[in-house]
């Protein structure tokens, strides 16, 4: 069987995603998942480097511009409950060509200050 | 729950210490989608070439039976799949606009709120391959054609396969699997891709080189229209032209006729594959003599015309020579390499290269492989190699 990758994008071509590429592991603070909740603030520098504040954390990373660009794939409903792997329905859904890399360690934020609200 | 306001943000740029001043004026503030952990996109890491293809928009297929390792084809190449992990945590993020693109953007907004689609740890890597064509052939010879006249074919299309067939059939991408059905001949018959029955082929190209020599035509010069005229009684002239395509090669001449140039070494070939395959093996130049009088007259055989196709055994005595076709061995390598050692120890480069050649990689070459898969010594001033590992 043949699962066709096409393109899902409209008249204006494939959408362009970013990577985010984090250390660790990404764990919701409350129960209930990861759903809906929030991860934290991205901000770039004057210079353009990205600065995320995650929860009590700083980091700061760097723009890659990916040699190897990714496709987002997307599984479709194939109708019947299969197994997952390569052999479902997938569709192109985007192409992402840059990352943004935090391999610096988080520097923590020390609050001796409640935070205004 | 309700989104970051621009006020909140800035709170928390106060309690980090970080100046506003130094950041560009728009955050993106990053939440979780709604379907972000259900593990419903992925990453496919795109070699070179694939990404424009796709924003071209060409489409890439994967392809593979329940029991065959998947690969991804694009028009024209093939590549298997292989998950890579990473120690990071990668998250796919729409919308979500670069240093580069926020300064080129004239928008006065300050605060973009955007959804991770999704977040994994690995990613499907690809790594060009051959494609995978034996399964091309061995579909085809469940029913080879053996000529109008045989009722077998009136009856079923079970074994028969379209073009459509065979591109969900065949790991392999549609130019490389149409080229494919070139290299073996193959010919479609009302619609569905055919092999001709060898004794078949035989019995046609039997037609047009009597034809050849009763009408005493150049062997470089076989004109079509009267192959079709004088033998179109005899078979159907689809088949006739088919013979002539597959044996020879077409030219139009200055009054736009049509006439072939017959492959001197693959008429020959081919009967010597006829004469071979009568019997486990032959002594080799009682062999020889039998096949220079079967090919047409004006034809010179030679052994290196049967590379691939037949082996000679010149430590017998007296020498002999046996059928060994390249495409009945496995595809894959090592069974590839185990198959030859186990129907020969030592092989020589020459007596070696047409049964490995059609395994070599885009760039890789026959010595390479040698190197990977066998090993040498040397035998009588011979350089010769066997198996790395006994064989059974």
């Amino acid at each position: 069987e043949a699962a066709s990758l096409a393109r899902s994008g409209g008249a204006g071509g494939l959408a362009q995603w970013v990577l985010v590429e984090l250390q660790g592991e990404v764990a919701p603070r409350q129960s209930g998942g990861l759903a809906g909740s929030l991860l934290g603030d991205l901000h770039y520098t004057r210079e353009g480097v990205p600065v995320l504040i995650v929860g009590h954390h700083i980091l700061y990373g760097k723009l890659v511009r990916l040699e190897k660009p990714f496709a987002v794939l997307v599984k479709r409903a194939a109708g019947e409950p299969g197994p997952a792997g390569p052999h479902a329905c997938y569709a192109v859904t985007a192409l992402i060509k840059t990352k943004l890399l935090f391999k610096t360690r988080p520097k923590p934020i020390i609050t001796n200050v409640p935070k205004k609200v | 729950g309700a989104m970051r306001s621009r006020g909140e943000v800035d709170a928390t740029l106060q309690t980090a210490k970080l100046n506003p001043a130094e950041l560009l004026p728009v955050v993106h503030c990053l939440s979780f989608g709604p379907q972000a952990g259900a593990g419903e996109c992925c990453l496919l890491q795109l070699e070179p070439g694939l990404c424009a293809e796709l924003e071209a928009g060409r489409s890439l297929v994967i392809r593979g039976e329940k029991d065959e390792q998947a690969v991804l084809c694009s028009k024209d190449k093939t590549y298997d799949m292989k998950i890579a992990d990473t120690s990071n945590m990668l998250l796919f993020i729409p919308g979500c606009k670069t240093p580069e693109q926020l300064n080129a953007d004239q928008a006065s907004c300050d605060i973009i709120h955007s959804q991770i689609a999704g977040f994994g740890n690995n990613y499907w890597e690809l790594r060009r391959c051959r494609p995978k064509l034996k399964k091309l052939r061995k579909l085809l010879m469940e029913d080879p054609y053996e000529g109008p006249d045989n009722q077998k074919d009136q009856t079923s299309t079970f074994s028969k396969y379209t073009t459509e067939d065979l591109l969900n059939l065949i790991q392999a991408s549609e130019e490389e699997i149409l080229h494919q059905l070139q290299v073996i001949d193959a010919c479609k018959i009302e619609g569905y891709w055919r092999i001709l029955e060898f004794d078949y082929e035989m019995k046609l190209l039997n037609h047009v080189t009597q034809l050849i020599d009763s009408e005493s035509w150049s062997l470089t010069k076989v004109p079509l229209r009267a192959c079709l005229e004088e033998l179109g009684s005899l078979e159907p002239t689809e088949m006739i032209e088919h013979i002539l395509l597959s044996y020879g090669r077409k030219h139009i001449d200055d009054a736009g006729e049509i006439y072939f140039e017959m492959h001197e070494d693959k008429i020959c070939r081919a009967i010597a594959h006829m004469l071979l395959q009568n019997a486990v093996k032959f002594n080799l130049l009682e062999f020889q003599e039998v096949w220079q009088q079967s090919v047409p007259e004006g034809m010179t055989t030679r052994l290196d015309q049967l590379k691939g196709l037949a082996l000679v055994d010149r430590s017998s005595r007296p020498e002999t020579i046996f059928l060994l076709k390249v495409e009945d061995l496995p595809e894959d390598n090592q069974e590839r390499f185990n198959s030859l050692f186990s129907i020969r120890e030592k092989w020589t480069e020459v007596d070696i290269t047409p049964y490995i050649q059609d395994l070599c990689a885009e760039k890789q070459t026959v010595g390479a492989l040698l190197t990977k898969y066998a090993r040498s010594s040397m035998q009588n001033g011979v350089k010769v190699y066997n198996s790395r590992r006994p064989i059974s």
